[in-house]
């Protein structure tokens, strides 16, 4: 294999799931590239990937804000009302003596998934600008670190679950927050798994090429 | 696989002859790069990539290790301890898993199972075989079937948190004078456990699975 310079290699990418080498095409607008030994998604094209990234990811800030001030569940027990919000079941844990397990639970289902947002922002805000170098690259370096940790979805299952073990205690009340936490997770989830970082790489390069011949 | 041809470069002295076998993707960016043995690093983002070929498997080892001791207590202690009206009744996970199902639970008691048990014992399981497989040539399957283990440790081992949630949510929403729900020492335990195996998975080289012929 011959290449004019490292450079090429931005034409080929590395299936994420079988490691083949794969070289990279131009694609219709909306569409999607496949691998060609196992035919997992290796990456789309979407002119407004941008615009639309950074409404989502406020869109998903705004939801996960929602999602921590009102309670998830609320719960009639021996007459007695009792709620739960994110932070509330956090500190119930370090209150218990659970600091491990606490902190674990704080960095996965609420500082990572705040993180992720805040970072989007910037860093869609600056692509769609046109600006910060070095600071989209330090993002997107942050962004591939803190993306494996962030477990707001599992958590949300998690509740489901827990509702499922509490029919039995008494009468549950969904609260407004719990419907913000899924319209969070949604969005979660189609961000960190529909826009591959590779692709944000390859959009923040032809940026940056466009800015030198200007 | 010919660059050549749309190569308006053509005929300059600067072309690279490189070995296929010789492109692997950063493990932070993905971008493909030329393996330069010890002093790779990436050329997008700059990042280390591998710098520590001598001890390669040793820190996934460890991980893996710390990860698995961690999963014996978080199976012999409490999970989950509910105590009403002066009965105390403390579950395992285990046992958890056996009362939700005579209480006619049977997704759920399926869900903490295969969150509980299957999962982080198919993933220590895993990361044994791989770990031992670039080393040593056991496994005579293909090479792409280990990057599939390896990529499915990587999308489903986070879901073996579920339980630990669970238990939270649950401490969290029923502490009453009469009825109360408190977390076990098993949770510290487990959470460890899960930690520890995501390190693991993390610290693994999947460049190792290419090398290993
Ligand atoms: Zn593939
Ligand atoms: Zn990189």
């Amino acid at each position: 294999m011959k290449l004019e310079n490292e450079d090429a290699l931005d034409n080929f990418i590395i299936c994420h799931k079988c490691y083949t080498l794969n070289e990279e095409h131009p694609i219709k607008d909306g569409s999607s590239a496949r691998c060609s030994e196992c035919g997992n998604v290796l990456y789309q094209y979407d002119s407004r990937l941008i615009t639309n990234a950074l409404a989502l990811s406020i869109a998903g800030l705004i939801f996960f804000i929602l999602a921590n001030v009102f309670p998830l569940v609320q719960m009639d027990i021996l007459g007695s009302e009792q709620f739960i919000t994110i932070p509330k079941t956090i500190f119930s844990l370090l209150d218990s003596g659970f600091y491990l397990v606490g902190l674990l639970c704080a960095f996965l289902v609420f500082i990572f998934p705040l993180m992720i947002f805040v970072i989007n922002i910037i860093l869609f805000t600056l692509l769609t600008i046109k600006r910060g170098e070095k600071l989209t690259k330090e993002l997107l370096i942050l962004l591939s670190h803190v993306t494996p940790w962030s477990m707001a979805d599992i958590f949300f299952i998690s509740i489901l679950v827990a509702i499922v073990k509490l029919v039995a205690f008494g009468q549950i009340h969904i609260g407004i927050s719990f419907w913000a936490l899924m319209a969070f997770v949604v969005i979660d989830v189609y961000i960190t798994k529909s826009i591959r970082l590779s692709e944000i790489w390859m959009l923040r390069k032809k940026i940056l090429l466009e800015g030198e011949r200007q | 696989m010919d660059v050549e041809k749309e190569n308006p470069f053509r005929g300059r002295e600067t072309v690279i002859e490189i070995d296929e076998d010789k492109l692997i993707p950063c493990p932070v960016c993905d971008a493909v790069n030329i393996d330069k043995g010890k002093k790779n690093s990436c050329r997008r983002c700059g990042c280390a990539m591998y710098h520590h070929r001598s001890f390669s498997t040793e820190k996934s080892w460890a991980y893996l290790l710390t990860a698995i001791i961690a999963y014996i207590p978080a199976n012999l202690y409490p999970m989950l301890i509910t105590s009403a009206f002066g009965t105390k009744e403390e579950s395992t996970i285990l046992g958890g898993v056996v009362l939700l199902w005579e209480l006619g639970s049977y997704p759920v008691a399926v869900i903490i199972f295969l969150a509980s048990i299957m999962i982080p014992v198919m993933k220590f399981l895993i990361l044994i075989y791989l770990l031992i497989s670039v080393k040593y040539p056991i496994g005579k399957d293909k090479k792409a079937n280990k990057h599939k283990l390896y990529y499915l440790t990587e999308v489903v081992g986070p879901w073996s948190m579920i339980d630990i949630f669970v238990v939270a949510i649950l401490a969290a929403l029923i502490h009453l004078s009469s009825i109360e729900i408190l977390a076990g020492t098993a949770a510290t335990a487990f959470a460890i456990s899960v930690f520890f195996t995501l390190l693991a998975a993390h610290a693994f080289d999947e460049t190792l699975i290419k090398e290993n012929k």
